[in-house]
């Protein structure tokens, strides 16, 4: 799965984007509660790993489904990547999709069961020596989309180049795991000087490409699935500019790049979908249109007057202003998908600001989450999350350190109780979330404030623009105490929560432990439980340090796993959720007769 | 978002018709003489619209000044999240739960989406907050307009030449724009990183760029009347006499301006709560949990859709003040100057 960062300012809106609709005057009030909410309880996340039928093409075909038309994909904003090795955003995934291909990648069923199958690789690898020797053979028949061959090479070059010094927008773990060191720079520069990396061998008539990892890494088969690890022709390499202009092994090629205004992808002939498990490609092409925040998205596909029949919301799902309309209304709830994202929304407590424990503990008694949930949407916007480690991954196993499920209006007795103990009544909290995104968030300020002064805090509440925000609380001397972040796991176990925030060693400007823990015992639990070759074994260990780390150092507020509805166009068939990504499977999508 | 430019109001007269008119309630009455404001005021009760619009606005400064008041009465108060408190007043997607915006008894306007708070008091707070800018920023624009006109105009010259200078930079400079892309930048500059904004100073800000921008049309305007005024014999027998500039603009002058000044802030009030709910609305100025009239249109403006009461309310009260601000002003006029018009 992938970062999705950006994918966390869900549906922004500028006031009042949407149509007149006048017919909505006879709707001046809802009705009661039912006690239930529309979407899904499935979360769809998890994945089994395939074998090597599974990794074979074709993809299985959907039923109805024809080839030719053109399917519109409307998002708030132009990709900001298109370069492989840049890629590690969400929205930038949703695209790379359609051209970019890895050694291995997710198979999703009409259900949305995942399977994790070879890609460009006839099966997701052989491991040897408990993790520390991953062996992958390339399928026959892949093509660039110029006709020439997609070789081993092409391969070796793609993970080579994730070294460069303009890559570093990508995800970092092969390349730590091949030099066994976070600061892999300064062990190799990447391939432009003609040096390959020693502990990757490719052998061309084999086919084969070997990687030999410094530091052992059972889960490397699913690492290797992310857009950050695509190929790239090494004699097309373009370097900087490879962003601009990118050579497909997808079904689809970039035909034309309006930035920030549109984008147009057409069929690449030289795919062959035998060659191909995972995607089909029934429309002749997809146009995206940038520039459409989540309001103005949904009110263009409630009407969908013309091409916007066509039309997908891309990015930005429902947002919390037209659930009720969209869910109520048949006619509109029929043009919907929806489904549990796997990622995690939580508040992050500056470790170095509130360094008592018993404070950050009184918080996650105090934070008001019913209320919060309740302005999204209520229940059909998700669920509590009351753990790090999301119902998604390897091992989930329903802790609730803080009993928030059972008061998830929070407990002001008890965080004052908690406040009182460590002498710290009346502290000040400077909480601040992302402004001018989505409106929710001026919202939910509101009940956070409320909450935390029953509890005896005393709230400062410090919005930052949402253009800079993750540049201001990624600052290691910030001036925040609380601060609203999210974070998807880039794949389903553990190590991917955990690693990224929570490893010590991590702390920079910009990493993002946003919460600036830096406990020994927890980067040495990280470190042994990251080489635990038993999947189960592995899942436990994880778990059992989350909530170590909830009831001893609670350094975030977990908030919710949210679910998230997207409306597509009448003549669009073949609409599904997309679990590592969300939003919709591109690839499968297909226009009706 | 620019004040309506002033248009040219002439002192006020006596005129003939106004002479002849109260001619014969004069003889009735004796000999007793009318002063022009007298005069004005019985004019202006005559007017059915003015009077009716004056009762209007009125109503909307008791209710303003009153609003504490009202809500302690009332019982509830614009900051409490009552439908947060009681699930039971909003439904599974935080809308109010009942018919009308959640119209009821005990919330007689309705609640508020997700947040659920009580639109009556929130309202009466919004008329409160806006008027009370608005009514400061009036007064702050007519003084200065008023000391820097009649300087200019009196004294020429260069002063006369560097000031319409200045006057015609401000008249041309976009102030929306300006306020938007400064504001933030100021406020970091004023506020600590780790302290919330205050209110205040949110208020006062405000208050203060909308004067800077806003006192140039009423100087140029009084100005030009001055330029004419000057000229003339009282003015000149006031010099021989040997009186100071400051006294001749403010005692000989001056009383003969009150006419346009007031015509131009009773025109100028209702302006400056649109742009202020304006600059609201966009995201500048107050914001939530402030009630504030553009802060609540800006919200209702999202949730129209499906919960149209929410929106009537902030707008149809701020579209029924303006109309009768803006009606009370022409009235205004056209009692201190019968010459113009109809």
């Amino acid at each position: 799965m992938s970062l999705s960062r950006r994918n966390f300012v869900i549906a922004t809106s500028v006031a009042a984007g949407g149509s007149m609709v006048l017919s909505a005057c006879s709707s001046g009030g809802g009705g009661g509660n039912s006690g239930k909410h529309a979407g899904t309880d499935k979360y769809t996340g998890s994945v089994t790993v395939g074998t090597k039928e599974d990794s074979t093409g074709p993809a299985p075909e959907i039923e109805g489904a024809k080839k030719g038309g053109n399917i519109i994909g409307i998002g708030p904003s132009d990709f900001s990547h298109l370069d492989p090795q840049r890629i590690y955003y969400a929205w930038n995934s949703t695209v790379a999709n359609l051209y970019i291909r890895a050694l291995t990648g997710y198979k999703i069923a009409s259900d949305g069961s995942m399977k994790l199958v070879g890609d460009l690789a006839t099966d997701t690898g052989t491991m040897a020596d408990e993790g520390k020797t991953w062996t992958f053979t390339l399928k026959d028949g892949l093509k660039w989309d110029d006709g020439s061959e997609l070789t081993v090479e092409d391969v070796r070059h793609g993970i080579e180049r994730a070294f460069a010094t303009f890559t570093t927008e990508g995800a970092m773990y092969v390349q730590s795991a091949l030099v066994g060191s976070s600061d892999f720079r300064s062990k190799y520069k990447g391939p432009f000087s003609n040096k390959h990396l020693d502990s990757i061998v490719t052998d061309k008539a084999k086919k084969t490409i070997t990687l030999k990892l410094k530091v052992a890494r059972p889960d490397l088969n699913f690492t290797l699935a992310m857009h950050s690890y695509g190929a790239v022709p090494v004699g097309h390499d373009t370097k900087e500019k490879y962003d601009k202009d990118p050579v497909s092994a997808g079904p689809y090629k970039i035909a034309q790049h309006a930035i920030d205004k549109s984008m147009k992808l057409v069929r690449n002939p030289h795919w062959d979908p035998k060659t191909d498990a995972i995607r089909n490609a029934y429309p002749d092409s997809f146009t995206f249109q940038f520039g459409t925040e989540g309001l103005a998205a949904a009110d263009r596909l409630i009407a969908q007057s013309g091409d916007d029949q066509y039309a997908v919301m891309a990015y930005s799902g429902v947002p919390a202003e037209r659930l009720q309309k969209v869910l109520t209304d048949p006619e509109l709830k029929k043009r919907t998908i929806n489904g549990l994202l796997s990622g995690l929304y939580y508040y992050a407590i500056n470790c170095k600001r509130i360094t008592d424990p018993k404070v950050r503990q009184a918080l996650n008694y105090a934070w008001p989450l019913e209320q919060i949930r309740r302005i999204y949407g209520g229940q059909s916007a998700g669920d509590y999350a009351t753990s790090i480690i999301s119902p998604d991954i390897l091992g989930y196993d329903h802790q609730d350190v803080y009993g928030k499920a059972k008061k998830p209006q929070g407990d002001p007795e008890k965080a004052k109780a908690l406040l009182k103990e460590a002498g710290k009544v009346g502290q000040k909290i400077v909480y601040t979330y992302p402004k001018g995104g989505n409106d929710a968030y001026e919202k939910t300020k509101v009940v956070i404030v409320n909450a935390l002064k029953a509890a005896g805090f005393d709230p400062v509440v410090k919005a930052v623009d949402q253009g800079s925000y993750y540049d201001q609380v990624q600052q290691i001397d910030n001036n925040f105490d609380v601060m609203w972040f999210g974070w998807s796991p880039d794949w389903p176990t553990g190590y991917t929560v955990m690693q990224p925030l929570f490893d010590g060693a991590t702390i920079a400007n910009g990493s993002n432990n946003v919460s600036q823990l830096n406990v020994s015992w927890v980067n040495d639990a990280i470190k042994k439980n990251a080489v635990i070759t038993d999947p189960k074994a592995a899942g436990a260990a994880w778990e059992e340090l989350d909530k170590k780390i909830m009831t001893e150092l609670a350094p975030i507020i977990p908030e919710t796993f949210q679910r998230r509805f997207y409306l597509y166009g009448s003549k669009v068939g073949g609409a599904l959720f997309d679990p590592l990504f969300s939003g919709f499977i591109m690839y499968k999508l297909h226009v009706k007769a | 978002m620019t004040p309506p430019t002033p248009s040219q109001a002439t002192p006020l007269e006596v005129t003939d018709e106004d002479s002849a008119a109260s001619a014969k309630p004069a003889t009735l009455k004796g000999t007793e003489s009318r002063s022009p404001g007298r005069l004005a005021w019985t004019r202006f009760k005559r007017d059915r619209t003015g009077v009716i619009s004056a009762f209007v606005v009125i109503f909307f400064f008791v209710a303003g000044i009153c609003a504490p008041l009202i809500a302690k009465v009332y019982g509830k108060d614009p900051y409490t999240t009552y439908g947060q408190n009681d699930p039971s007043l909003l439904n599974d997607f935080s809308y109010p739960a009942g018919p009308n915006g959640g119209m009821s008894g005990d919330f007689w306007f309705g609640i508020d989406p997700q947040l659920g708070r009580d639109v009556f008091t929130f309202l009466l707070y919004a008329i409160r907050n806006s008027l009370l800018i608005s009514a400061a920023t009036t007064l702050l624009v007519a003084f200065f307009g008023v000391v820097i006109g009649l300087t200019a105009g009196y004294l020429g010259g260069k002063t006369d030449y560097f000031v319409g200078r200045i006057i015609d930079i401000l008249l041309a400079f976009p102030q929306t724009l300006f306020f938007i892309g400064f504001w933030p930048v100021m406020l970091t500059i004023l506020v600590s990183p780790d302290e919330a904004t205050p209110t205040w100073l949110i208020v006062v800000s405000l208050i203060t760029v909308m004067t800077a921008f806003g006192w140039a049309p009423i100087a140029r305007l009084l100005r030009g009347e001055v330029l004419a005024l000057r000229e003339r014999e009282f003015v000149e027998a006031a010099k021989v006499t040997g009186a100071s500039p400051a006294r001749i603009i403010f005692k000989e002058l001056l009383p003969n301006l009150w006419t346009p000044i007031l015509i131009q802030a009773t025109l100028a009030l209702p302006a400056y709560v649109t742009i202020e709910a304006g600059l609201a609305f966009l995201g500048v100025g107050l914001s939530d949990p402030t009630p504030d009239w553009g802060v609540m249109v800006q919200n209702a403006s999202k949730f129209y859709q499906g919960d149209i009461t929410y929106m009537l309310f902030p707008g149809v009260t701020m579209v029924i003040f303006v109309v009768a601000f803006n009606l009370l002003g022409d009235s205004v006029r056209d009692a201190l100057d019968p010459k113009a018009g109809r």
